[in-house]
């Protein structure tokens, strides 16, 4: 049980840029929710379209999600944590309700196969915003590829597909106890590798 | 101290996991080690990094257009930003109406009741009266008949206590005559009903005797005086109580009678 340390990193820049922007919002500053999209609608709509693999239903998700930052804006704590982890928080669990009310998680499992692997950011430009997101995902992918592989899997059944405790546990044919040690010490452990803020 | 099942509960409230039994411990070990609470807060950070992991896909291009949009129909942001004391006599007000309306429901709900308790407790009443009526005519009824009955059995004793007799002829012109006499122990006097008894001069009477073994010579029972028809109806007492009426007698007597009888027994019966 270690707590994460970090410096000064182009991430705690960001971190605080989007609290920075966050507060702009609560003014009522569209300009601001405006920055805000360009830093963070990427990764929020990668995110959900990988839970929900629907681009039509991704894309009312993460309006809903910055809808809801604009509209909250003046209650967000930032003693609780990160602009990106609450957007993040939101997006996820606003897709894995779709999945829920769809009644298709089984079909939707099939359909999109865990891929974690690296993969390409896409057409970005090197602009700040974009190397911000690059360094991330890659700092999250290497953390990833620390772990356990029985740990990796029951983390990524339980971030993205929304089963519960039980499901998992019968998905992997383990007992739920064991379930439970693996999500604790694989989240544990991308606690201790990752920054404490993105 | 933060304990291994600290841990677990945090990883597992971090990724929305917990069941309500969780919960509400977590809730109450968070709520007394607020460093359970820290790490909870910690590993959600952590988990959303996890959205990083995932391959990058870029969003559609009018998705930024209508997010700005949606927040420049609703307003801007301060619209939200409502401080909670503005927002508070609202909430008081509705809290105020619906808690009246309740209460109207449950008042109108309490009279409906209280209405058809009544009415029950009225039936109720009215049931109760007619059935004490119903019992009282059938008490009286049942006590008109205890009545009568008593009266029956009171006339049947009184039948078999009484000594009915009939008295035959001993003298040749009494021959025709019919005599019955009826004699009450219980009340010392008798009744002699008699028919074709023979008229007899104006200085004699007929005079009335029982016998009990008790007495030496028969108790008198008082005289009379026979009316042309020969029709006689007439009670008697004895002078003397009779303890035992083992027969009668009447005898031809001189007017008025006397204490002991001296004439001709003209009838006798036991």
């Amino acid at each position: 049980m270690t707590t994460a340390g970090s410096t000064p990193t182009l991430g705690d820049e960001r971190s605080r840029e989007h609290a920075t922007l966050l507060a702009a919002m609560a003014g009522g500053d569209k300009t601001a929710l405006a920055r805000l999209y360009d830093l963070l609608a990427k990764p929020l709509y990668s995110l959900a379209f990988r839970v929900l693999n629907d681009a039509g239903e991704s894309q009312d998700v993460v309006q809903d999600v910055f809808l809801q930052m604009w509209h909250k804006a003046g209650t967000y704590d930032t003693s609780r944590g990160s602009v990106f982890a609450w957007a993040a928080t939101l997006t996820r669990n606003r897709a894995i309700d779709r999945v829920r009310m769809r009644k298709r998680r089984a079909e939707l499992l099939a359909e999109s196969a865990p891929d974690l692997q690296p993969a390409s950011v896409g057409n970005d430009t090197d602009s700040a915003g974009s190397l911000w997101l690059r360094e991330k995902a890659g700092a999250v992918r290497t953390a990833l590829a620390a772990l356990a592989p029985d740990q990796q899997k029951a983390i990524e059944l339980a971030f993205f597909s929304g089963l519960t405790q039980q499901e998992i546990a019968a998905r992997l044919n383990e007992p739920l106890g064991t379930i439970k040690a693996r999500i604790r010490r694989g989240l544990l452990k991308l606690r201790e590798i990752l920054p404490a803020r993105l | 101290m933060i304990t291994e099942r600290h841990e677990e509960l945090a990883a597992l409230r971090a990724l929305g996991l917990l069941e309500d039994a969780e919960r509400s411990v977590f809730e109450s070990e968070s709520a007394r080690h607020p460093e359970v609470r820290a790490l909870a807060d910690s590993l959600a950070e952590t988990s959303a990094a996890l959205a990083l992991a995932v391959p990058q896909v870029e969003p559609p291009a009018g998705l930024k257009d209508r997010i700005l949009a949606g927040a420049g129909a609703a307003g801007g942001g301060q619209v939200i930003a409502f401080p909670l004391l503005k927002v508070a006599p609202w909430a008081v007000a509705a809290a105020l109406a619906l808690a009246a309306t309740w209460l109207a429901t449950q008042n109108l709900s309490l009279r409906n009741e209280n209405a058809t308790l009544q009415s029950e407790r009225q039936l109720a009443e009215v049931a109760y009266k007619m059935a004490q009526n119903q019992l009282s005519e059938r008490s009286l009824l049942a006590e008109n008949m205890i009545t009568d009955l008593g009266n029956r059995l009171r006339r049947a004793e009184d039948l078999s206590r009484l000594k009915i007799s009939a008295l035959a002829s001993l003298a040749g012109n009494t021959k025709e005559a019919q005599v019955i006499a009826v004699w009450d122990p219980g009340q010392q006097a008798g009744l002699l009903t008699m028919e074709k008894l023979p008229a007899i001069a104006d200085t004699q009477d007929y005079q009335i005797w029982i016998v009990d073994p008790a007495y030496k010579d028969p108790v008198n029972g008082g005289v009379f005086h026979v009316a042309a028809d020969g029709k006689v109806s007439l009670a008697f007492k004895p002078d003397q109580p009779v303890a035992q009426a083992a027969a009668f007698a009447i005898s031809l007597e001189k007017k008025g009678g006397v204490p002991k009888a001296e004439g001709p027994i003209v009838l006798l019966g036991k």
